[in-house]
């Protein structure tokens, strides 16, 4: 089959969507189909910007390349999936959440004036529409199936994805409790670095860059975590497997998160995942004790749970064992088998 | 954003009032929303947009056209003929030209000519016979800037009307369903149950005739006949002559709150007939479905709209009382169908008549209403300025195919 692999790019930024819509092209070719990564430049303000951007995608004629149809069209994450194409499916990792349920908290994007709160409907009218149109719906959780049922009404089939290859093992359970991923607000980092200034024996390592990094630092510093809390920065694949390998737990607490890969990859190195009752999507692998610890969000709980694990390592390698099973379960195959059938 | 809210309220009996009253604590979780007092026609400082909730009652909701007319905005169209209510705001205040004119706006000479014989009583009043050939609510449409409406029917006529604006379909949201006390002394095998007025356009006649054969095989059938008999509706002539006895039927005129559901809940088949429709959704219905009650009903307006797996729904006109008649057979007789349709209507009422649902449906619509015009253009400036750009002009083959992809995902408008 010729497959158009569409997903927005967020131009210098990079993150697990990226990672997921280059591995899925990447195991499409892998069994054969020709697939391509068809990609848009997307930025969501100021004002309007983020309906303009998406009617970018509307004007594209993916029915065919160089002559030769293309037959099908997997669209990820908004505004992606507003492309049109007769054979469109659609494999929602991320609604535009700033009109969902980050509107009206500090991750929110618009205002109280009639013009925002007309423009955030329009964004899910937009939704609604685009997403009716798919021939399939598939979404990365639960989370974000239920997500789009209640604003458009529309059923997706809950899909996860699987995180991305990397040389996972288990080197034993370190002294740090390890972050990763991009550094923004959403990601609640700061959460991490409150838990590790009320407990001193509590080492972090947040890895990952973005705009909440200065931030994060200054807070640590504040917080008088030097030496306890590292910022190594974008790390490579190798790094990235040693830091998980390495580490105590793996914490993934954004606020209600569509999914993301983190846990999923802290299972396959046999470590334990630490969240939070927020969270969202990781709160369907993440089961409080037995694949981690799902606490309150709040930091004397969370440096309770990590060092319940410090002290407890035989705990921390049953969750990871535990976790380990429910990954292996989520596989390439089985993803692509029921997306193309 | 804050919104100016149009509408009777309680102390008042009206089923809009009762509406509003069960809506407006869940919409204030969602949006500022500023009642207005009964009678306040004067446009309302400091809102982004008002809300006027329109139904046929002029007594209801003359001062609510009234404001309407100061002030533009969104209308809930609780019933798509609003004739009584015209003939409310001018007959009603000694203003036959204004009646006039309102039926030659929507029926031309012909319209006004009608409307003279009404004025001089030479023929009956048409928002009693001809409603829904002459529903009037061109002026109410005209003002609107946008319309909810509760049921695809009212959407159609409204868009037959001629109605170009935007228009939000938003189920009526149903109750809680009230814990009332059993009603031990109203019993039959089955108890059948008619809630509102008594008179023709309930279709009373049909329905006694219907019930006097059921209850010929079935003497144990009652039938129980809730609300006040219209005046000029001889009910005890049409029993005497139907042979009904006090047996078989039982009478309640208006009941509070408490007493409708403790009847409802106590009749195994609700009866709920309409013709003509003014386009109306009954509360009634709504608040039977919540009981889990199997519901017969016309199959006119909104009534015609509910799943064929939750009412059983009886065509106006020549076969009605015998259509009627097969419909209560079948449910006094199978327990089965009775059952599935319960299960079907409770599924129906937490799936589409949910209040949380309704109410965000509203904000949804009122957020949409007040900013979207300038959200649609400042969409289309850019699309348009992009284009000039590049040289694609107005009217060009290459602006078509802009406007239509637009339209598509409905941005731009």
């Amino acid at each position: 089959m010729r497959i158009a692999v569409c997903a927005p790019q967020v131009p210098f930024v990079r993150g697990g969507a990226e990672i997921m819509a280059d591995t899925l092209v990447d195991e499409l070719r892998a069994r054969e189909h020709e697939a391509e990564l068809v990609t848009v430049p997307f930025k969501w303000y100021p004002g309007t910007r983020v309906l303009d951007q998406s009617f970018l995608w509307r004007l594209l004629d993916l029915t065919e390349s160089d002559g030769r149809p293309i037959d099908l069209v997997l669209a990820t994450k908004f505004p992606s999936y507003v492309v049109r194409h007769p054979n469109k499916r659609v494999w929602v990792l991320h609604q535009f959440r700033q009109a969902y349920e980050l509107d009206r908290t500090d991750l929110g994007q618009f205002s109280e004036e009639p013009r925002d709160r007309a423009l955030r409907r329009s964004v899910q009218n937009l939704d609604r529409i685009a997403l009716g149109e798919a021939k399939r719906l598939f979404a990365t959780s639960r989370n974000v199936a239920e997500r789009i049922e209640r604003s458009t009404g529309l059923a997706a089939e809950v899909l996860p994805h699987p995180p991305q290859e990397l040389p996972y093992r288990n080197d034993g359970y370190g002294d740090f409790v390890l972050s990763v991923g991009r550094l923004d607000r959403a990601k609640r980092n700061d959460l991490l670095l409150e838990a590790a200034a009320l407990d001193p024996g509590l080492r972090v390592v947040i890895a990952g860059d973005g705009p909440d990094r200065d931030r994060l630092e200054a807070l640590a510093a504040e917080r008088g975590l030097n030496g306890r809390a590292e910022f190594p920065g974008r790390v490579d694949e190798a790094e990235l497997a040693s830091l998980y390998a390495r580490c105590l737990a793996v914490y993934y607490a954004p606020v209600d998160e569509d999914f993301g890969m983190v846990p999923y990859e802290a299972f396959l190195s046999e470590k334990p995942v630490l969240t939070t009752t927020d969270a969202g999507g990781p709160l369907e692998v993440v089961t409080d004790g037995r694949t981690g610890f799902v606490t309150a969000p709040e930091p004397a709980e969370l440096a309770r749970a990590a060092g319940r694990l410090r002290e407890h390592p035989d705990e921390a390698q049953a969750y990871g064992l535990a976790g380990k099973e429910l990954a292996a379960r989520v596989t390439w195959d089985s993803c692509i088998e029921t997306l193309l059938s | 954003m804050r919104v100016a809210y149009y509408s009777p309220m309680p102390p008042e009996r009206s089923g809009i009032a009762d509406y509003s009253a069960h809506l407006l604590p869940a919409l204030r979780e969602r949006i500022e929303v500023e009642v207005a007092k009964r009678g306040r026609t004067r446009p309302s400082r400091g809102t982004d947009l008002a809300l006027y909730h329109v139904g046929n009652n002029p007594d209801a909701h003359g001062w609510i056209v009234e404001a309407l007319r100061k002030r533009p905005g969104v209308v809930v169209l609780h019933d798509f003929v609003l004739h009584h209510l015209v003939a409310g705001l001018t007959i009603g205040r000694r203003d036959g030209h204004g009646y006039l004119d309102a039926m030659e706006r929507e029926g031309g000479v012909v319209g006004r000519l009608l409307a003279h014989g009404v004025l001089d009583k030479r023929i009956p009043p048409l928002w009693e016979s001809r409603p829904e050939e002459y529903h009037l609510a061109g002026e109410v449409l005209d003002l609107a800037t946008g319309l909810i409406v509760h049921s695809r029917y009212v959407e159609q006529r409204a868009r037959a009307a001629g109605y170009e604006g935007p228009i939000w379909r938003i189920p009526h949201p149903a109750w809680p369903v009230a814990a009332a006390p059993s009603v031990s002394e109203t019993q039959g095998r089955p108890l059948i149950g008619s809630f509102g007025y008594v008179n023709a356009s309930k279709r009373i006649p049909q329905l006694l005739e219907a019930f006097a054969r059921l209850r010929r095989e079935r003497p144990q059938a009652r039938l129980l006949l809730v609300g006040a008999v219209s005046p000029g509706f001889d009910l005890d002539r049409r029993l005497q002559r139907l042979g009904l006895s006090d047996e078989g039927i039982v009478r309640e005129a208006y009941v509070e709150e408490e007493r409708l559901w403790a009847l409802m809940a106590a009749c195994d088949v609700c009866v709920t007939l309409r013709s003509p429709t003014m386009g109306e959704t009954s509360g009634s219905v709504i608040r039977q479905l919540s009981l889990g009650k199997p519901v017969v009903v016309s199959d006119v307006g909104w009534f015609a709209e509910l799943p064929d797996d939750v009412a059983l729904k009886v065509p106006v006109g020549a076969d009605e009382t015998e259509t009627l008649y097969v419909a209560l057979e079948l449910l006094a007789r199978d327990e089965q169908v009775r059952a599935s349709m319960s299960a079907a209507g409770l599924e129906l009422v937490r799936r589409e008549h949910d209040l949380g649902r309704a109410a965000d449906l509203y904000a949804a619509a009122l957020e949409q209403a007040a900013g979207g015009e300038a959200v649609a253009s400042a969409v289309l400036g850019d699309v348009a300025a992009a284009a000039a750009d590049v040289g694609i002009e107005a009217g060009s083959p290459e602006a078509s195919e802009l406007a239509r992809r637009l339209a598509e995902v409905e941005l731009g408008r």
